[in-house]
């Protein structure tokens, strides 16, 4: 079932903005956000770029083995938190996600912590760095194997349309794990059921090296809902308010009970794939140039400023804010201290076997 | 034993109305092998749900509700088709708890009708149950009557950590006995069951070939011999202690499996055997396994490891 949109219809040929590079309002309805939401976006994009610069030092000084940059996606995770009803909605994210998980509302000590590997990782550090979750924020931890993560999120929309309380499953992925069979598995059993689940393709345009052309021979990401029986929105990714109220309004009618929907956020990483990777291999230097100069934070803050919502001192301050944030939260994640190695065996399962309890009385009693 | 599975899902959907059943055709068709008869007409589609065609779909949604509060009971129509939902289970379901340091469980069931020799081909008929043993964070369950289906499933449906549980399809409809109308009727997870007592040689087994292995300890008995059968029914985790302690006070052991010879789950047994009471064997542990060959149609029964395979296996073992 495919209603009739309130603001955005699905299926446009261009990408939805509402703000355009000069920073003007360009959407045909009101703006309705009061001035701290509107200054809220903009910190929280800030402070995801200025994480995503302090988690790439920290890899290159060797104190956490891997980064998978966000910076230019931050528009896209921005607007997608703020549609979401933190902690009693369920997210299943994906590993670019950090100004996602910062915005949720994720305590960055546990984010530093998570990938440092320390005791501030509610996870006990049992993942590769970036691979974060949340059980209080009903942010599902992280998987590695692509587009794994949507399966679960559908059924995790399926238990709640049963219980029919209202909230909605969020789940993100890149362009690259629309190819996956889970993919199609997961939304395919989503539009069965109708059930209310928001589908978000962060499309940067490339998995790894892989770009969007020889990923599939759709023009866009968005039409494939067509297939499923939901409306695909195609939407301007680098900017913050266009992402929201599209994502808003995907919540609402998956909330009513409506369906599910699948949005495509057309972005940039500006950074490689990961800290493993050159993209200069594939990329032309031309191609990052040009992407570097519709940054999503400079255009929001442009649209900020002839409101009188930000300056340059705003922005200095806020900066200094979040770098000794970022100071302090490596420094409490790092004196939380590392996992002991008696803790590798537990969470196995919910009682330890006998077989596992003698492999770890062995390590633990004998020289390693 | 297919009436026992349905039994125990109505009696746990009664208790419970967390659990849900969810897989191909388990909705009106009542299942391919009626596993879920009469489910969908007493507890509706919101929790007997007709699923896609689509093994990681099925998985994978069963881990997103259990993850949500849900017990589901997912339902696999054959364990030959689970391989597209095998990413799902070993790299999501098996692994959730750890990666996320307890943070997120999976309380659920995968069920899949297994093992051959019902004329079904190579994909119908495979026992894949060491795939599973081997990912840390799966419990595996192998029962080969209805009560202890009965007992098994119910503790496995009420287990805070996910089940495979293994139903041989050829012992369905092959075994009659009464079933307990207890509805708290449950067994412990990982502990065998002996069934025979016996000083001249141990034949351990389990599912399927439980019902050769009983015919080969019959024939045995017949011929004067005292033979000691174990049904380990749980392969993961296993009773390593009732293995032991009768191969370790009888000496002689034969290990009986359908599954392809190399690297099956009773290589692992053997493997333990051999770790643990190498002193007290009297001749080496013998395997008696289906062949390193994709299950063959035309030779269904050829492949099992039947009565005369196993006694064959057992004499070698005497004969020492």
């Amino acid at each position: 079932m495919i209603r009739e949109s309130q603001r955005f219809e699905p299926f446009t040929d261009e990408p939805i903005s509402v703000i355009n590079d000069a920073g003007d309002w360009i959407a045909e309805f009101e703006l309705d956000l009061d001035q701290g939401t509107l200054q809220r976006f903009y910190r929280d994009m800030l402070r995801a770029r200025i994480a995503d610069e302090r988690f790439g030092r920290l890899q290159r000084q060797g104190r956490i083995s891997f980064v998978a940059p966000s910076a230019g996606h931050e528009a896209a995770q921005v607007g997608v938190a703020h549609a979401i009803n933190a902690g009693k909605d369920w997210v299943y994210p994906y590993y670019r996600d950090m100004g996602l998980c910062l915005a949720l509302g994720i305590p960055l000590v546990e984010l530093v912590g998570q990938s440092i590997a320390s005791l501030a990782d509610p996870a006990k550090g049992r993942q590769m760095p970036y691979h974060a979750g949340s059980v209080q924020l009903n942010t599902f931890t992280m998987a590695s194997p692509i587009a794994s993560h949507i399966p679960p999120a559908t059924g995790t929309a399926i238990s709640q349309k049963i219980e029919g309380k209202g909230e909605i499953t969020v789940c993100t992925f890149g362009d690259g794990a629309t190819s996956e069979g889970d993919w199609h598995a997961g939304v395919n059993f989503a539009g069965a059921q109708g059930a209310p689940a928001v589908f978000v393709c962060q499309n940067n345009g490339y998995a790894i090296s892989v770009d969007l052309k020889r990923q599939t021979g759709s023009d866009t990401i968005h039409q494939k809902a067509h297939a499923y029986g939901m409306p695909g929105y195609y939407v301007d990714g680098m900017d913050v308010l266009a992402s929201y109220y599209v994502m808003q309004e995907a919540a609402a009618r998956a909330r009513e009970g409506v369906g599910p929907a699948l949005v495509e956020l057309l972005v940039y990483r500006y950074g490689g794939h990961s800290s493993a990777d050159d993209d200069s291999r594939y990329r032309p230097r031309e191609e990052v140039a040009l992407w570097r100069g519709r940054d999503p934070l400079a255009r929001y803050r442009r649209f900020l400023e002839k409101r009188g919502l930000w300056d340059e001192a705003t922005e200095e301050a806020a900066r200094a804010e979040y770098d000794a944030e970022f100071t302090a939260a490596v420094k409490v994640a790092e004196d939380a201290g590392l996992p002991p190695l008696s803790m590798m065996f537990d969470d196995v399962f919910a009682e330890m076997p006998e077989r596992l309890r003698k492999q770890r009385d062995d390590v633990l009693g004998g020289e390693a | 034993m297919v009436q026992a599975v349905a039994r125990t899902l109505d009696q746990e959907m009664a208790r419970d109305k967390r659990v849900v059943v969810m897989g191909e055709d388990v909705g009106k068709r009542g299942g391919v092998f009626l596993a879920t008869d009469k489910l969908f007409d007493k507890y509706g589609p919101d929790r007997v749900i007709d699923s896609p065609l689509s093994e990681a779909a099925i998985i994978g949604a069963a881990l997103g509700m259990a993850v949500h509060g849900h017990r589901p009971v997912a339902e696999i129509q054959f364990a030959d088709y689970v391989f597209p939902g095998f990413d799902q289970l070993v790299s999501q379901v098996a692994k959730l708890r750890y990666r996320s340091g307890g943070q997120f469980t999976a309380p659920m069931v995968v069920r899949m009708p297994t093992a051959g020799g019902v004329k079904g081909g190579h994909h119908h008929s495979q026992s894949p149950e060491a795939y599973f043993v081997h990912t840390p964070g799966l419990k595996v369950v192998v029962p080969s009557t209805p009560s202890d289906t009965q007992g098994l499933l119910r503790s496995a449906i009420r287990d805070d950590d996910p089940v495979v549980f293994m139903e041989p399809k050829r012992l369905y409809r092959a075994i009659k006995e009464p079933i307990s109308e207890d509805p708290e009727y449950m067994l412990p997870i990982g502990k065998a069951a002996t069934r025979r007592e016996g000083d001249d040689v141990v034949l351990v087994s389990y599912g399927g070939s439980m019902a050769e292995t009983l015919r080969a300890a019959d024939a045995l008995v017949e011929q004067g011999l005292s033979p000691h059968v174990i049904d380990l029914r749980s392969l993961a985790p296993w009773d390593e202690e009732a293995v032991l302690s009768a191969v370790a006070r009888v000496g002689r052991v034969v290990l009986v499996s359908e599954a392809p010879h190399t690297a099956s789950f009773m290589s692992e047994v053997s493997a333990t055997i051999g770790e643990q009471v190498l002193d007290a064997l009297l001749a080496p542990p013998a395997r008696v396994s289906g062949f390193d060959t994709p299950y063959p149609y035309s030779h269904d029964r050829d492949y099992l490891p039947g009565p005369n395979r196993i006694l064959r296996a057992v004499q070698r073992v005497l004969d020492y």
